[in-house]
């Protein structure tokens, strides 16, 4: 009598993870059903021919699936495996977002003299500042960036999904208009920049849901200004010595830092001793994988100068040798990472 | 506590309910404010069954299909009424600084 309705219920639930279904499948179906069933056959028998799943039905076992797969306390090992490694990724996509949003302010800072004891920039270094309302949101979003990898690495989740949430916004519509206009209003990105490294981990914080373990803030807050001093130190020196034909561009940089991180954590993930480094190595896969992405995207952007090529295409094969390290230690993970028990707030991640 | 597993542990304090009976006594319970969906439900009920503050009561079959009924159980109990007397104390504190409690007393 309800067989086809149920059916579709079916095919709605396998967006949950088997173990999980396994538990609550029959039970939901039955909650599922009661809300259309009336107990008449005959109304029934067409009620089951005629109705399928609401969307908002859909998106709530879409969002329960999300937060399962991307599991927290008393998840089993490999969804908690998998949910710590989306969100260590999201963590350090935001604080590559910090890194430039820091740039971005630093500049603007040297460039309109804002603080008038420091020392002007070499003129060199002087970019234009992007001026009216669009500068305005170019700004704002860097600040928003910066205040949303605080509040997530201390824990304040929906404040920092709030914060991203906007700080894309004036980049989508400034593509929108470049679209529309053939002109780019400010110095926002490119769509894969706005899809792959502004849009994905602001999809990706669902991770961070109420059983995730809180991260440990001080290691992440200290990466940003450190972060800062490592990557523009060398870059500004290369820039301010006239060598800037090797400053690699931001798709190159994202694989070469990976890269370095990939190497640095090589000898920890291969290490017998060394324990609960999965997550670690997996989520250095999951970084690996958006930078190449990245860069593959972007090569069509060289198409009309080989050596730029060649220099795009060592930059993959660098990341795809230094990921190959961890890779091994990153399927294990998957078995290997127990999970803290159900539910304390006091883990740390 | 969540909103949502504040209303769910309520809608069990009385009787053991099926997984649609909690929504539908939720919905009444909120005035309609709070609607569950059946994905939110049960991510509820897991969280709240991981913490031993609900339980399974039984199983019955209803046109051929299977309804599990939940119950609150001891800790549940306590968890609720903790609950509840915080959020009254809250709210008593909100009428006074909106000068409602003194109206309410003379009227």
């Amino acid at each position: 009598m309800s067989g086809e309705l149920e059916r579709r219920y079916r095919r709605v639930l396998r967006l949950l993870p088997g173990y999980y279904r396994a538990q609550w499948e029959q039970d939901m179906i039955g909650a599922f059903l009661d809300g259309w069933l009336t107990g008449d056959p005959e109304s029934d028998e067409y009620i089951s021919r005629v109705a399928r799943p609401g969307w908002a039905e859909v998106t709530s076992v879409a969002g329960l699936a999300a937060r399962l797969y991307l599991g927290g306390a008393g998840a089993p090992r490999r969804y908690f495996a998998w949910g710590q490694a989306v969100r260590r990724a999201v963590l350090a996509v935001l604080l590559v977002h910090a890194v430039l949003a820091v740039d971005i302010l630093v500049f603007l800072e040297r460039g309109r003299r804002l603080v008038g004891w420091l020392p002007p920039p070499p003129a060199s270094l002087v970019i234009a500042a992007p001026g009216g309302v669009w500068g305005m949101a170019y700004y704002l979003a860097s600040v928003a960036w910066i205040a949303s990898f605080v509040t997530l690495a201390v824990g304040h989740y929906r404040t920092a999904r709030v914060l991203a949430a906007l700080a894309i916004v004036p980049g989508l519509a400034a593509l929108i208009q470049a679209q529309l206009t053939g002109i780019m209003p400010a110095p926002f990105a490119s769509w894969p920049f706005w899809v792959l490294i502004d849009l994905a981990p602001v999809l990706a914080m669902t991770a961070f849901h109420r059983n995730a373990p809180p991260a440990v803030p001080l290691p992440w807050l200290l990466a940003l200004p450190a972060g800062y001093l490592l990557v523009y130190g060398p870059l500004l020196a290369l820039q301010a010595t006239g060598n800037s034909a090797w400053l690699p561009d931001f798709p190159g940089l994202c694989c070469i830092l990976v890269s370095l991180a990939c190497l640095a954590h090589a000898p920890r993930a291969w290490s017998r001793r060394a324990g609960g480094t999965g997550p670690w190595s997996l989520t250095l896969v999951l970084l690996a994988a958006v930078a190449g992405a990245y860069r593959i995207v972007t090569l069509s952007y060289y198409l009309h100068d080989p050596h730029l090529i060649t220099v795009s295409l060592t930059e993959l094969l660098i990341v795809l040798a230094t990921v190959v390290l961890v890779a091994p230690d990153a399927v294990r993970a998957q078995t290997a990472t127990p999970a803290p028990p159900p539910y304390p707030r006091a883990m740390t991640a | 506590m969540t909103g949502q597993a504040f209303f769910v542990l309520t809608a069990l304090a009385d009787e053991p309910r099926h997984g649609y009976g909690i929504v539908g006594e939720v919905a009444e319970l909120s005035g309609g404010r709070v609607r569950l969906k059946i994905g939110s439900l049960y991510g509820v009920l897991d969280r709240l069954a991981a913490e031993g503050l609900i339980e399974p009561d039984r199983e019955e079959a209803h046109d051929g299909r299977l309804r599990r009924y939940y119950r609150l159980t001891r800790d549940g109990r306590g968890a609720l009424a903790e609950e509840a007397e915080l959020r009254a104390a809250t709210a008593r504190v909100v009428r006074v600084k909106l000068g409602l409690a003194g109206a309410e007393a003379a009227g």
